[in-house]
């Protein structure tokens, strides 16, 4: 079910210059986001991590729930490699800023305004949140829509512990 | 001919009322939150009478614009929420109107459909108003009940005309939605 998923999900996705799995270095799956500063990230500037790219919106009530796991998860791992980059579509900044603060969250975090229609989420073809993709050090998207002990077997297995 | 045709087209107009109903407002509920899914904005845009959908984090909901002139079919926007795997739990349809009467539990053709208001005082619509269906399925069971007891008129389980307003032109199975302003 996973894979048919992964499969479904990247159909159009698929034809990278890598190869059949997609890469953040892609300039069709790249893109730049204002972090909680107004800095830009790059997303494939984060080549090189075990990187969770994760999509929410502060209205997303799954998500917040998952927040609570991606916390613990980030404090577990962050000093052994894990990254995290949060891309919220959510229209109002303060909305999203209040989200970050009562979530409690540390890692990198982005703002794509713009809901279904933000280009990263086009790009990425977020259809739901939340969505969020596994990706290991050579920047290829290894898995899509890990939760709770999935998601950290997996980070594990990438962070080789 | 034309200038016939066309101060026809006033009369026939002036004697029944304009209406034209050009947008609506749409909230859906399921078991997942449903605005954290695409698949309603996704179902909706793809209505033949819909122009654009518009997401509405705030409110909850979608704000939809119809085609202009467009043959609206308000069972099509709850069809496409519902296969879309979610159901509609409110519809507002906004209008314009000239001159158009209403009484309470009057059955008229408005825009080529019949409408059923179901609270209304006898009043004239004139300009942009907006009514909200409370027909079975397009609004919460528990606001359903409520609207269902204030009229005694069965059509409001059936949403079918029924034999109480024949002698008015409307045939037994026709479509009537039960709005109220």
């Amino acid at each position: 079910m996973l894979i048919l998923s992964f499969v479904v999900g990247f159909s159009a996705l698929a034809v990278t210059a890598q190869g059949p799995i997609p890469n953040i270095a892609d300039h069709r799956l790249d893109f730049t986001v204002a972090d909680i500063k107004g800095d830009s990230i790059k997303l494939s500037s984060l080549k090189g991590k075990v990187l969770i790219l994760d999509f929410w919106a502060s209205w997303c009530g799954p998500c917040r729930f998952s927040n609570k796991h991606l916390v613990k998860l980030y404090n577990k791992y962050k000093d052994k490699g894990l990254e995290i980059l949060s891309v919220s579509l959510d229209e109002e900044v303060n909305d999203w800023k209040k989200a970050v603060t009562k979530d409690k969250i540390t890692w990198v975090q982005g703002i794509d305004r713009g809901g279904w229609d933000a280009l990263a989420a086009i790009k990425w073809q977020v259809d739901a949140l939340p969505s969020s993709f596994v990706v290991d050090k050579n920047g290829d998207v290894v898995a899509i829509n890990l939760e709770k002990e999935d998601l950290e077997k997996k980070i594990k297995e990438l962070l080789g512990l | 001919m034309k200038k016939c045709i066309l101060s026809f087209l006033i009369m026939v107009t002036c004697i029944a009322g304009y209406s034209q109903f050009s947008k609506a407002t749409l909230q859906a509920s399921g078991l997942t939150c449903a605005m954290c899914s695409k698949a309603v904005k996704v179902a909706l845009e793809k209505v033949s009478f819909v122009k654009e959908v518009k997401v509405n984090i705030r409110q909850q909901e979608y704000s939809i614009a119809f085609k202009e002139n467009s043959n609206t079919d308000f069972d099509e926007l709850k069809k496409a929420v519902e296969d879309a795997g979610f159901s509609v739990a409110s519809l507002k349809i906004t209008g314009s109107f000239s001159a158009v009467d209403v009484e309470k539990d009057k059955h008229m053709k408005l825009d080529g459909k019949n409408f059923h208001f179901v609270n209304s005082n006898t009043q004239v619509l004139n300009g942009e108003k907006t009514f909200t269906i409370v027909d079975k399925d397009f609004l919460s069971a528990k606001e359903y009940k409520k609207y269902s007891a204030a009229t005694k008129l069965e059509c409001i389980k059936t949403g079918k005309a029924g034999e109480c307003c024949v002698k008015d032109g409307i045939h037994s199975e026709e479509r009537v939605y039960h709005v109220i302003i």
